[in-house]
């Protein structure tokens, strides 16, 4: 063997053992999320408080299920529901949306069970909030409504971003129509761009002031809105999911909509 | 020959060069799935008066090669669930010897295997989510037919998200595009599936993967069928795409060489 | 008892002058007290059963089972100390399912049946442990068809090279019996408990060997042998137990089940009526003896 021992012995032999490589990183090609499309969004009057959102749900251009809900009850009984006094919309990754309503609903459950009382909405929103947070760097890619009625009776909503920023407000549209149905919502509940006519002219125009409605015209608000943004959104439409908060319990109402 | 053990066996490197050693990765990053391998195409489902039927052909294409035509993507669980898989088939062997043992264990005790289809689908899109949240995701999208805790038929899908949705008609892959409009033709969603006999299911389907075949490059014209019923379920494997009909492709032109 | 007082009783891992394990017999004694439990062999399945004593008439009938179902194709009945025995069924469950996950197809009863042998002995082994307080008797079926391996998903090769091979001859059924010493062996028909004697001295009547006992015909033997074991060591009620594992084109499709109520029912009437009838034959016989006495 004329080539035997004639290669000195080089760091590039090594073959099987440990060494270290010039390879370079894989690049990760599975994405985690995806948008499951939909819209939410939620109401709340003096002594009740609304949450809504459309049932389709989509993957690209492909209707997936036109009956996914997207309003669930937190803390009542397994199967129905019975018995919950906070509501919480999901709009987004559908995924993430199912998993945390489950953890928040297991939450509020092991409260009362721990407690011996409900969880107060405010407390369950806080809390709410410590979730998403907790996962900030691989967040819940939803954007969630909590629901309920406040210590005083009077309806309460706080709204979410995917990481666990919040806060009460009057009203609030969520998903992927909520830029067509919150400037709607801004006119029509906190009455912006809206003035008392004769009151002056130019800046000395007095605005209108916002007050709580009634919950017959924040229904037809929420019908309203959703029958538009089905028009010009091809991911919203199939059905509307209303859930309705009052001091009696929660009443939930499901219409049709456009299935084009 | 040398005295590197090592390199005894390995091709000479004043030969072959010397060995990549990128190939041998030990250090770096731990790397996961991040794309499938061999794969199968769409799974089918229909609820009717009474049951679910479920379909799927019996191929696993390696990229754009027909690798195994023989293969049952359709799964047995118990005795009245069938998990129909599309995506990659080892993942969906993994799957199926979890479902195995999850049947082993279940049947431990005297009253034998109480899991129903819906008990098994939740299940399966938790273990679907768990490993997507891993960044290590089971590589499929399935159909879980059988029946809920009243007995009612039950239909849901699930994918390697963890995403999961229901409808009385449900297709993965390519089915989603080609087969669903024709099972919304033939059943549209406003009519009760007890309108659905389960011969019209059955042919819809069958009728379904013919257009797939004609239409999905990645389809074969075997498959299987189940029908799932309260009586137990019916599998028919090597079934053959009957009545096949090319003359239409006579008139296609403006493809490869062909110009008028 | 001679191993008294002489301190090499007194610690597992010891082994007296004469080359006894007293842990191990003391731990054979334990068995000894256990209700009878039997298991028969035949060409087309094998059968378990068990006589289950109550202990207390606050427990539900029908309930608390002492065969256990290890695997698909397995079944296991203890004798002795219930909970070792679950301890050793769960074991067992272990075993099983640690088999599939690394074959990919269910455990040979041979396999398990070694496995949990040796699992047994290592209790005889050490002085922080001791030895299992049972004797089991494990049954099951190999199947006799060529098998899938767990989760395949085609059918292999038609023909030529990795072709199925015609006529091949596989599976079968196996019963052991695994002693508290680790020592198994394979049976035509193994009893253990309070009355394995008469049960042994039955089921040695059954000419097992020959296999010409079939299935449904043993699951009626099995019960009125335990009936038979019962009626010497005649003490408090019971109830019996069975569970059986058939050809794959038998009853129970190559799975261990539990015999059907009905057949039970039927095979424990049986069992009854074959006892009356020998109660009736010895009591005639005494009666003659009396009468010879007289003379």
């Amino acid at each position: 063997m004329s080539l035997m021992g004639q290669q000195p012995h080089s760091e590039a032999i090594g073959y099987s053992f440990p060494q270290s490589t010039n390879a370079p990183i894989k690049e990760h090609s599975f994405y985690p999320y995806t948008d499951n499309g939909g819209s939410t969004l939620g109401i709340t009057g003096a002594d009740f408080a609304i949450l809504a959102g459309d049932t389709r749900s989509v993957a690209g251009y492909n209707i997936n299920s036109r009956y996914a809900p997207k309003v669930f009850k937190i803390g009542g009984d397994d199967e129905t529901g019975d018995g919950a006094h906070i509501i919480l919309s999901v709009v987004g990754f559908a995924a993430d949306g199912q998993a945390l309503k489950e953890r928040l609903d297991a939450v509020v459950k092991m409260y009362k069970y721990q407690h011996g009382k409900p969880m107060s909405v405010r407390a369950c929103a806080q809390r709410l909030s410590t979730i998403l947070y907790q996962k900030r760097f691989f967040p819940y890619y939803v954007h969630a409504i909590l629901a309920g009625l406040d210590e005083e009776g009077k309806g309460a909503l706080y709204s979410y971003d995917p990481v666990g920023s919040y806060e009460r407000e009057q009203c609030r549209a969520a998903g992927s129509a909520a830029s067509l149905i919150m400037p709607f919502l801004d006119n029509q509940v906190n009455f912006k761009n809206q003035y008392i006519p004769g009151s002056g002219e130019g800046h000395a125009l007095e605005s209108k002031k916002p007050e709580p409605l009634p919950r017959e015209t924040v229904e037809q608000i929420v019908r309203d809105a959703f029958t538009s943004a089905v028009e010009r959104h091809i991911e919203v439409g199939d059905g509307l999911q209303l859930m309705v908060i009052t001091e009696k319990g929660i009443e939930e109402i499901y219409t049709p909509l456009k299935k084009d | 020959m040398n005295h590197y053990p090592e390199v005894w066996g390995r091709p000479r490197d004043d030969v072959y060069g010397s060995y990549n050693p990128s190939y041998l990765q030990t250090s770096g990053p731990k790397t996961h799935t991040q794309s499938p391998a061999v794969t199968g195409t769409s799974v089918i489902a229909v609820k009717f008066n009474g049951g679910v039927a479920i379909a799927a052909d019996n191929l696993a294409s390696y990229g754009s090669l027909a690798r195994f035509t023989d293969v049952k993507r359709l799964r047995i669980f118990g005795d009245s669930a069938v998990v129909g898989f599309g995506g990659d088939v080892s993942d969906m062997q993994y799957i199926d010897r979890l479902l195995e043992s999850i049947d082993i264990r279940e049947n431990y005790s005297a009253h034998g295997n109480t899991l129903n289809a819906k008990n098994l689908h939740t299940y399966l899109s938790k273990v679907f989510y768990k490993r997507r949240s891993e960044f290590n995701p089971l590589w499929n999208h399935i159909l879980v037919a059988g029946f809920d805790e009243n007995k009612n038929p039950f239909l849901s899908s699930a994918d390697l998200l963890g995403t999961t949705y229901s409808a009385p008609h449900l297709a993965t892959g390519f089915g989603a595009h080609l087969a669903i409009p024709i099972l919304r033709r033939l059943f549209p969603e406003e009519t009760p599936i007890e309108k659905i006999s389960k011969e019209e299911a059955e042919a819809a389907l069958r009728e379904c993967l013919k257009v797939l075949w004609y239409r999905d490059a990645r389809s074969l014209d075997q498959y299987s069928v189940a029908v799932i019923t309260s009586d137990g379920i019916e599998v028919k494997e090597n079934q053959q795409i009957e009545a096949q009909s090319w003359a239409f492709a006579e008139s296609i032109k403006g493809y490869g060489a062909q110009v008028n | 008892m001679t191993s008294i007082g002489t301190g090499y009783d007194l610690s597992n891992s010891v082994f007296s002058p004469d080359g006894r394990n007293f842990q191990v017999e003391y731990a054979a004694k334990a068995v000894e007290n256990g209700g009878t439990a039997i298991g028969i062999r035949c060409k087309d399945g094998v059968v378990l059963a068990v006589e289950k004593t109550i202990t207390s008439k606050l427990l539900k009938p029908g309930a608390n089972n002492r065969i256990a179902t290890v695997d698909r194709h397995v079944g296991i009945v203890t004798a002795g100390l219930v909970p070792d025995g679950r301890h050793f069924v769960s074991r067992a469950r272990d075993e099983a399912s640690s088999w599939r996950s690394v074959y990919k197809s269910p455990i040979p009863i041979s396999a398990l049946s070694n496995r949990l042998g040796s699992y047994v002995q290592a209790y005889t082994l050490y002085s922080s442990v001791r030895p299992f307080g049972v004797t089991a008797i494990v049954g099951g079926w190999d199947s006799e068809a060529e098998l899938a391996v767990d989760g395949q998903v085609g059918s292999g090769p038609r023909s030529g090279s990795g072709g199925k091979v015609d006529g091949a001859q596989t599976g079968g059924p196996g019963l052991y019996m695994i002693e508290p010493s680790g020592l198994y062996w394979g049976y035509y028909g193994a009893a253990t408990g309070k009355g394995r004697q008469a049960a042994k001295a039955e089921l040695e009547k059954l000419d097992l060997s020959s296999g010409n006992l079939n299935l449904v015909d043993a699951v009626k033997e099995a019960a009125r042998i335990i009936y038979v074991a019962h009626e010497d060591s005649k003490d408090k009620e019971f109830e019996l137990e069975m569970s059986w594992i058939s050809t794959l084109e038998g009853p129970t499709k190559g799975r261990h089940e539990a015999v059907p109520q009905q057949l039970l029912q039927e095979a424990e009437r049986a069992a009854k009526r074959a006892l009356e009838g020998d109660d009736e034959e010895e009591e005639e016989a005494k009666a003659n003896e009396g009468e010879q006495m007289e003379e």
